[in-house]
């Protein structure tokens, strides 16, 4: 399975400037950049009221049900699902093998889905151009090397 | 895969708890959520799809930010897979982009059979998403080590961790909170090497 690509400065901006781009389109609330494990990468928007973490969490595992779904009934993609609300709606998106981007609105759908068009190719192009860049050109994880871990999660009582 | 953010000097890491059903999983996810030291605002809500008799659904979703190693933020992501075999195409959306493993075994003599059979599952389930278990760190955590009908741990070691290369084990009573931080910080320590190591070999530089 192909993975996502280190993330550096400029491509978190250039991300953050797709969404806030969008965000002013659409005068959806808030957008989010998730990778298909449940990971949030980046958002743009209202954050505060929303626990955008496990909002991720979860959309990643609904989209990839539906995709399962899909499987079943022989459509080879499903490459949106759309939640509408009373107060809130969300619409989720493919961006890429590895990517999501997920939309919370009170808008209408319609402007959503015609902005998100352009959105996800920017934002494919950005991971794509992060992907062909060297991989040694990220953060060097030996700062993490740690000789003992016992201290990295610990009980309360401890 | 983990997220690597250098804009914000971030590691995300998604570790899945798997195993037979019934054999601790979310009990494991309860007592890190209930009984771990973190900062304020560090702590996610746990998150658990699960029907009405306790059984896990979809997946049990923790988010926690680990103490900052180094400067680091470090933020690991727990989930659980549903242990019941029809579930198992659930298991196949939970494992995607899992970057490491613990294996919950239930201890009970009985449940010796269904132990293996998960195993091989996850085995199974790790070959269909196109990954190698030799490529993914996993710890072994022998849970309910106190009821009566406990099997042997060499028993389970050589039912379970009989491999070309062992992994480390844990004995561990989960709703006691008893082995549940020690397989926690052992699969962290793996994976922070594994990480290392990757990033060694990739001959990244020193960050400005």
């Amino acid at each position: 399975m192909a993975t996502l690509p280190q993330l550096i400065e400029e491509d978190i901006q250039k991300l953050n400037e797709i969404l806030k781009e969008f965000l002013s389109q659409t005068d959806a609330t808030t957008a989010l950049i998730i990778d298909k494990g449940g990971f949030l990468i980046t958002h743009q928007g209202r954050s505060s009221e929303f626990d955008l973490t496990t909002i991720g969490a979860l959309a990643s595992g609904a989209f990839m049900a539906n995709q399962t779904i899909a499987g079943l009934v022989n459509e080879p993609n499903f490459s949106s699902i759309h939640q509408q609300g009373e107060n809130f709606s969300i619409f989720c998106c493919n961006v890429d093998e590895q990517v999501l981007m997920v939309i919370i609105f009170r808008c209408h759908v319609g402007v959503v889905k015609y902005f998100v068009a352009t959105a996800i190719k920017k934002v494919a192009a950005q991971l794509e151009a992060a992907r062909q860049r060297a991989p040694g050109e990220g953060i060097d994880l030996s700062v993490l090397n740690v000789a003992n871990t016992e201290d990295v999660f610990r009980k309360k009582d401890q | 895969m983990a997220i690597i953010n250098q804009a914000t000097k971030e590691l995300q890491v998604k570790i899945v708890y798997y195993g037979p059903a019934m054999g601790g999983k979310t009990t494991n996810l309860v007592q890190v959520h209930d009984h771990v030291q973190t900062a304020q605002g560090n702590k996610g809500k746990l998150v658990s799809l699960a029907t009405s008799s306790d059984r896990t659904l979809f997946f049990d979703f923790l988010p926690i930010e680990a103490m900052t190693i180094k400067g680091f933020k470090t933020k690991f992501q727990l989930y659980t897979v549903p242990g019941q075999v029809i579930y198992n195409t659930t298991r196949q959306l939970v494992l995607r982009g899992c970057d490491g493993i613990v294996f919950v075994a239930d201890s009970q003599y009985e449940k010796m059979p269904e132990n293996v059979e998960s195993f091989q599952n996850m085995l199974d389930n790790l070959t269909s998403l196109k990954l190698n278990i030799a490529d993914i760190p996993y710890v072994l955590q022998y849970n309910k080590r106190d009821l009566p009908n406990a099997a042997p741990v060499e028993y389970m070691e050589f039912l379970l961790n009989n491999r070309e290369v062992q992994v480390p084990s844990f004995t561990a009573t989960g709703h006691k909170c008893e082995g549940v931080f020690e397989t926690l910080n052992m699969i962290t320590r793996l994976l922070l090497h594994k990480f290392i190591n990757q990033s060694q070999s990739h001959g990244a530089p020193q960050p400005a």
